[in-house]
């Protein structure tokens, strides 16, 4: 069974008075496993919080379907063991953050006693929060609101939680402290559902990914697979190359480009090992090695680049 | 669900019109006190006396500040379902495993619930006072608690729907206010009044039809008023005795207002089903 399965999402919204038509997702069909951190990209607009809204069924889809653990978004106890943090989430300002983690975690269906206090306690200490626990949340600063989000989002013990933009807002000390949240969380076997601007973040954290532009799924796959595809390394030497030793490099990969000092391979890790060793056999001295991996970002804006010209 | 109850009683006890709403009630009850003393101090009144003097004094009462007292509530209830309704704030209710006629109810009922309580601390005190002062203890006045609940239940499930169409809680006031002070005070009297200025069959039919169709917060203080007095209520028709020229109200109005309700419910709830956020 996938955590999070879709079929053929279709999702078109009406503009109420000019009649234009947005299509905010295109056909998109993907799913999601049981203990992935799987983070959507794409630039603004593209319809990312869209598809968060069908799997919560918050929108509806105008055509296709989608199901949380084997169940139809429709139904509302699909929703049961999910968090999730809205994009500009607005908690009721009166309350406390306190009370705030009491009432969506006793919405969520945990009832009020002492585990539940001993769970918010234990959110508010991960979030650094304690102190702010009886402070009416109106006077609570964007990161504090946005960490607050967070634990709420995890308070009921969800087995997939949804992250619209989780880090927005917050310092780099509580990015990285999020991170770690996160990974732990990942650890005992739950699933996260993670959408972000914050391209090295997800690069960090995420197990895979999908591209969405203008609602198109444009790419989808592991973050190694994707970013390892372009791995190139480059060796430059201090003494120029001999013939023999060129044909000695050509005998471990065939596809190598050599200059005078340069040689450049593709082959992966195992070969460019080879390579030195070979080199330095014959008493070559070894300048530099560099491994040109392109990066999540670099990946992200060539693909949308090339989505947007198509 | 009642989590959802509890957390719209929080949200009015947190807003400020909610403060305003109690210090109207408290001057009420002290504007009470005070007319009672005076009342009382004429000296010993049969038990006959009393009683006429306590009816007349509710009756009074529930004649000035009925449609007050439900516009009151109604201004200080009527942006919880337009907050509720914010980005943000929906998306994440939602997000709950609750169905969401249930979240709509349970906002409705919560509403409901907390102007209740509020109908008896208000009721509950005027009675007191005036059983107090006047030794006659008849509890048919506290009628009126369930009747105001009733009325404001009916004028609520309007500023529902409203809210959930247009997300605003000035509309939702205004067209309470036009409900409540202009159009059902003008229907009830379309016989005494409109009727005898136009003869125009369509013209009479439309304001009837109207009458029937709106809910009448009025009415149920008519009915309020004559329960407490004992008179007679028809079934059916409302009707005037041209002699004595007294007014007997019918049970038609409330029943056809509870009706307006369940159809303004369930209408509200269906649209909410229906509704991207
Ligand atoms: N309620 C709505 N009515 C009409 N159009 C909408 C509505 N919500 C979103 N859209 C449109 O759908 C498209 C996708 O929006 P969405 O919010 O999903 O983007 P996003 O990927 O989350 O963007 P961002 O990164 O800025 O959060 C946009 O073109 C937006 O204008
Ligand atoms: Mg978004």
């Amino acid at each position: 069974m996938h955590v999070i399965e879709t079929q053929n999402l279709y999702k078109e919204y009406t503009q109420k008075f000019s009649k234009q038509k947005v299509n905010a997702l295109n056909d998109f069909t993907f799913n999601v496993e049981q203990g992935e951190i799987f983070g959507l990209l794409g630039p603004n607009g593209a319809g990312k919080t869209t598809l968060i809204k069908i799997l919560l069924a918050i929108t509806f889809p105008t055509n296709g379907s989608a199901k949380l653990f084997g169940t139809d978004v429709k139904n509302h106890k699909a929703k049961t063991k999910v968090g999730y943090l809205p994009e500009n989430h607005k908690f009721p300002s009166y309350l406390t953050g306190e009370q705030v983690l009491k009432y969506y975690g006793q919405l969520s269906g945990m009832s009020a006693g002492t585990d539940m206090n001993k769970r918010i306690d234990e959110m508010l200490g991960m979030m650094n929060l304690t102190q702010w626990r009886n402070t009416k949340i109106k006077k609570y600063s964007k990161g504090m609101m946005q960490k607050l989000g967070l634990a709420q989002s995890m308070l009921s013990d969800p087995d997939l939680i949804f992250l619209d933009e989780p880090t927005d807002g917050v310092d780099p000390i509580g990015r990285k402290e999020i991170r770690d949240i996160l990974a732990q969380i990942k650890s005992r076997g739950k699933t996260i559902f993670l959408n972000s601007h914050l391209l090295s973040e997800v690069e960090m954290i995420c197990d895979r990914v999908a591209i969405l532009n203008k609602g198109d799924l444009i790419k989808e796959g592991n973050v190694d697979d994707l970013t390892k595809a372009e791995n190139i390394f480059a060796i430059h030497t201090v003494d120029t190359l001999t013939m023999d030793v060129k044909q000695k490099v050509l005998a471990i990969d065939g596809n190598a480009g050599i200059g005078e000092k340069e040689i450049n391979t593709e082959a992966g890790i195992d070969k460019l090992n080879g390579i030195i060793d070979s080199l330095r056999s014959n008493g070559v001295k070894i300048q530099t090695v560099n491994q040109k991996t392109s990066t999540l970002e670099e990946l992200f804006i060539n693909v949308i680049k090339k989505d947007n010209t198509n | 669900m009642l989590t959802i109850i509890q957390n719209t009683f929080r949200e009015a006890l947190a807003k400020k019109i909610f403060i305003g709403y109690y210090i109207f009630y408290a001057i009420v009850i002290l504007i009470m006190i005070f007319l009672v003393n005076m009342d009382s101090v004429e000296g010993v009144m049969s038990l006959a006396d009393s009683k006429m003097l306590v009816h007349q004094v509710e009756t009074g009462f529930l004649t000035i500040s009925w449609n007050l007292i439900i516009f009151f509530s109604l201004i200080s209830t009527a942006s919880f379902i337009p907050s509720m309704l914010e980005k943000g704030t929906i998306d994440l209710l939602i997000s709950k495993p609750i169905s969401r006629p249930m979240i709509l109810i349970s906002k409705y009922l919560g509403a409901v619930l907390f102007v209740f309580l509020s109908m008896v601390f208000l009721m509950g005190s005027i009675w007191l006072i005036l059983s107090l002062k006047s030794g006659y203890w008849d509890p048919t006045f506290l009628l009126s608690i369930l009747w105001l609940t009733l009325a404001f239940a009916v004028m609520y499930s309007i500023v529902v729907i409203i809210g959930l169409t247009t997300q605003s809680t000035v509309v939702a006031i205004l067209v309470n206010f036009f409900l409540i002070f202009v159009l059902c005070p003008l229907l009830s009297v379309r016989e005494a009044v409109i009727f005898s200025l136009v003869t125009n069959e369509t013209v009479k039919f439309v304001f009837d039809f109207l009458y029937y169709l709106f809910p009448k917060p009025g009415e149920f203080r008519d009915i309020t008023t004559s329960l407490i007095n004992g008179e007679q209520i028809n079934m059916w028709k409302s009707s005037v005795n041209a002699e004595t020229s007294t007014f007997t109200i019918s049970w038609l109005s409330p029943i056809s207002s509870v009706l307006f309700l369940l159809v303004t419910m369930a209408y509200s709830v269906y649209y909410f089903a229906k509704k991207d956020y």
